[in-house]
């Protein structure tokens, strides 16, 4: 039985993004995925925000809060927008590491 | 042309660093492991990063970011999110399995994975496509430097400029110069900071953060004009904003001077973790242009210097330039900033041209033109092609048709729209085959085309797909065309889905 299992596992070929195979592909996606949330937070979420929040250019630069002279939605996307990617590549390249090293250790 | 109106330090400066760079450039030639000048010594995470940033960093980053910015004020972030934002993209997608599949070009990955020559003379086309594009963009920067330093007009500074720099490319090729790329890093974020602070200084504003004492810089320009700057829709909506940042993301994850990075280090994780500091690197050039054009706007409401939309575009690309000269830093200053502009336009030039003519004697001419070609035949064609292609971006770049970083746009466009669902589809779904990709390849050249073309004449069409930001439509348009196509036509051969299994996504 564990034979016709492992054989079966062999000539599973399949990769699909939304479909990943059980295994080190299905958890290497999770963490693509929980990364792609983070990236999506600030490539479309942010905007969206801004978007909504700042419709009056009076008001805006009036009501913003602002942090080293600047409001805080212009200090976030010229300045720490950088520093979200930068961790969030960090985290991801770390788990990575981690379930690659998991991965190798168990062969 | 007038020898009173030639400014003789960075005339001096550029002379020494051009002769530095190929002197350097001889001294640390190592023989090539390979037939694409790639080295595969131990490098470390942060040496990668740097070569990644160094490779990244144009005209479009040195002059285009603080241009853009000084026309269009906070919209002009669209483009630091995107050209920051698609390294994530290309890290958690794609960089893994990129250096897993070993190869060397976008051609030499597209013929493997889809196993046939014909996607890979597409995919040949649509770089050099991309080469040209970018290349307008460089050749726009370098005439405005020379115009500058020189004191002639645009088309005359362009000649002249594109003659140095082919001049350049020869005199490199001869002597076998290679480009140290720590060292480029470098000398350009050293010639982009260090004149910055000076400029922060003479104005009165903190100079050691210059990226953050800007925020009070914009503070204090009139009401209006720091509104205008500072309101975030006053020159884009936000779909226009999420748009053009999509697009520049995809784009870079689908460039192929930006994916040639990948293949180029010892493993996958030097690859992942290389990223994480070219980010780094790359970030400290943006965190700080943006200053420049803020600081020029403090310097024209201090003297009262009004210049309107037309005036402001064409001043635009040269204003890291101009706020030096305009604030009374130093000379010597000012002449590093125009020196380190050219520089980085320099080495994106050569390198896209090398590039560009590589995929028309290697992946056209030798698969379309003449098989029984010589290695020795196709370096000829290979040189020829450079003079031509040369000459047809010179064409194009005596009109250019827009500001630096919006005419380089345009390349992220048709690498976003091609290359781009044309590395994830391969990468991630086992079914897309070959019929796919030639359809994709052809579905997103047309939509990058489309409003460039027909922009005037179909009413609306640009307002929904930009030139610049046609990705957010394009991607995943070209993504379903090759899913519905794969789907109809048979799938790729057993060894190419076992190979992406088992080399390709294994631990």
């Amino acid at each position: 039985m564990p034979e016709r299992t492992s054989q079966r596992a062999s000539q599973d070929l399949r990769v699909n993004f939304f479909r990943p195979r059980p295994g080190f592909m299905r958890k290497e996606v999770t963490i693509i995925w929980l990364t792609l949330v983070a990236w999506g937070l600030v490539t479309f979420g942010l905007p969206l925000y801004v978007g909504m929040q700042h419709t009056d250019p009076v008001r805006t630069l009036e009501e913003s809060p602002t942090l080293l002279g600047l409001p805080f939605y212009f200090l976030f996307e010229g300045q720490l927008v950088i520093v979200w990617f930068i961790l969030i590549c960090f985290i991801f390249n770390s788990l990575i590491d981690w379930l690659t090293t998991s991965y190798r250790s168990r062969r | 042309m007038e020898i009173a109106a030639i400014k003789f330090t960075p005339l001096v400066l550029l002379g020494l660093a051009l002769v530095v760079s190929l002197s350097v450039g001889t001294v640390i030639r190592r023989p090539s492991q390979s037939g694409y000048g790639i080295q595969f010594h131990s490098l470390g995470h942060a040496s990668i990063g740097a070569a990644i940033a160094s490779n990244w960093m144009s005209a479009a980053s040195f002059l285009g970011i603080a241009g853009i910015f000084f026309v269009k004020g906070y919209f002009a972030f669209a483009y630091v999110l995107g050209w920051t934002g698609g390294y994530v993209l290309l890290l958690i997608l794609m960089g893994s399995q990129i250096r897993r599949f070993g190869k060397y070009t976008a051609p030499d990955f597209v013929e493997a994975r889809y196993e046939s020559s014909v996607a890979r003379v597409f995919s040949a086309v649509i770089a050099i496509l991309i080469s040209v594009i970018y290349c307008v963009a460089q050749y726009k920067g370098i005439g405005l430097v020379f115009a500058w330093i020189f004191g002639v007009d645009y088309t005359r500074a362009l000649l002249f400029g594109i003659a140095v720099t082919l001049g350049y490319l020869v005199i490199a090729g001869v002597v076998g110069a290679n480009r140290n790329q720590q060292l480029h890093y470098l000398v350009l974020i050293v010639s982009f900071v260090v004149p910055l602070l000076f400029i922060a200084h003479k104005l009165g504003y903190g100079w050691g953060f210059p990226q953050f004492s800007y925020g009070q810089a914009l503070r204090d320009l009139p009401p209006e004009m720091a509104r205008d700057t500072l309101y975030p829709w006053t020159y884009g909506s936000p779909y226009q904003w999420i748009s053009l940042s999509f697009t520049l993301m995809v784009g870079t994850a689908g460039l192929p001077h930006v994916l040639s990075r990948f293949y180029t280090v010892p493993n996958s994780r030097d690859a992942r973790w290389g990223v994480v500091w070219g980010l780094f690197f790359i970030g400290l050039l943006y965190w700080h242009a943006p200053a420049f054009a803020a600081f020029a706007k403090v310097w024209q409401a201090r003297t009262g210097l009004e210049l309107d939309g037309s005036a402001a575009a064409q001043i635009a690309d040269l204003i890291v330039i101009k706020s030096g000269e305009w604030i009374g830093i130093a000379p010597l200053l000012v002449a590093v900033l125009a020196v380190g502009a050219t520089l980085a336009a320099m080495s994106t030039i050569t390198g896209l041209l090398v590039t560009g003519a590589g995929a028309f004697a290697y992946d056209i001419y030798y698969r379309l033109i003449n098989p029984q070609a010589s290695e020795k035949h196709l370096y000829n064609v290979a040189k020829a092609f450079t003079i031509i292609l040369a000459l047809i971006i010179l064409v194009i770049a005596l009109n250019p048709p827009g500001l630096i970083a919006q005419i380089t746009a345009v390349a992220f466009a048709l690498a976003g729209n091609t290359l781009f669902p044309l590395f994830l589809l391969g990468i991630w779904w086992h079914r897309t085959n070959k019929h796919g990709a030639i359809a994709g390849m052809l579905v997103g050249t047309a939509i990058t085309f489309l409003p460039i073309v027909f922009g005037r004449l179909i009413p609306g069409l640009t307002d929904i797909l930009p030139p610049t930001s046609s990705a957010l439509i394009g991607a995943p348009v070209v993504i379903l065309t090759m899913i519905v196509v794969s789907r109809l036509t048979p799938p790729p051969s057993k060894e190419m889905q076992r190979f992406l299994v088992e080399k390709v996504h294994g631990p």
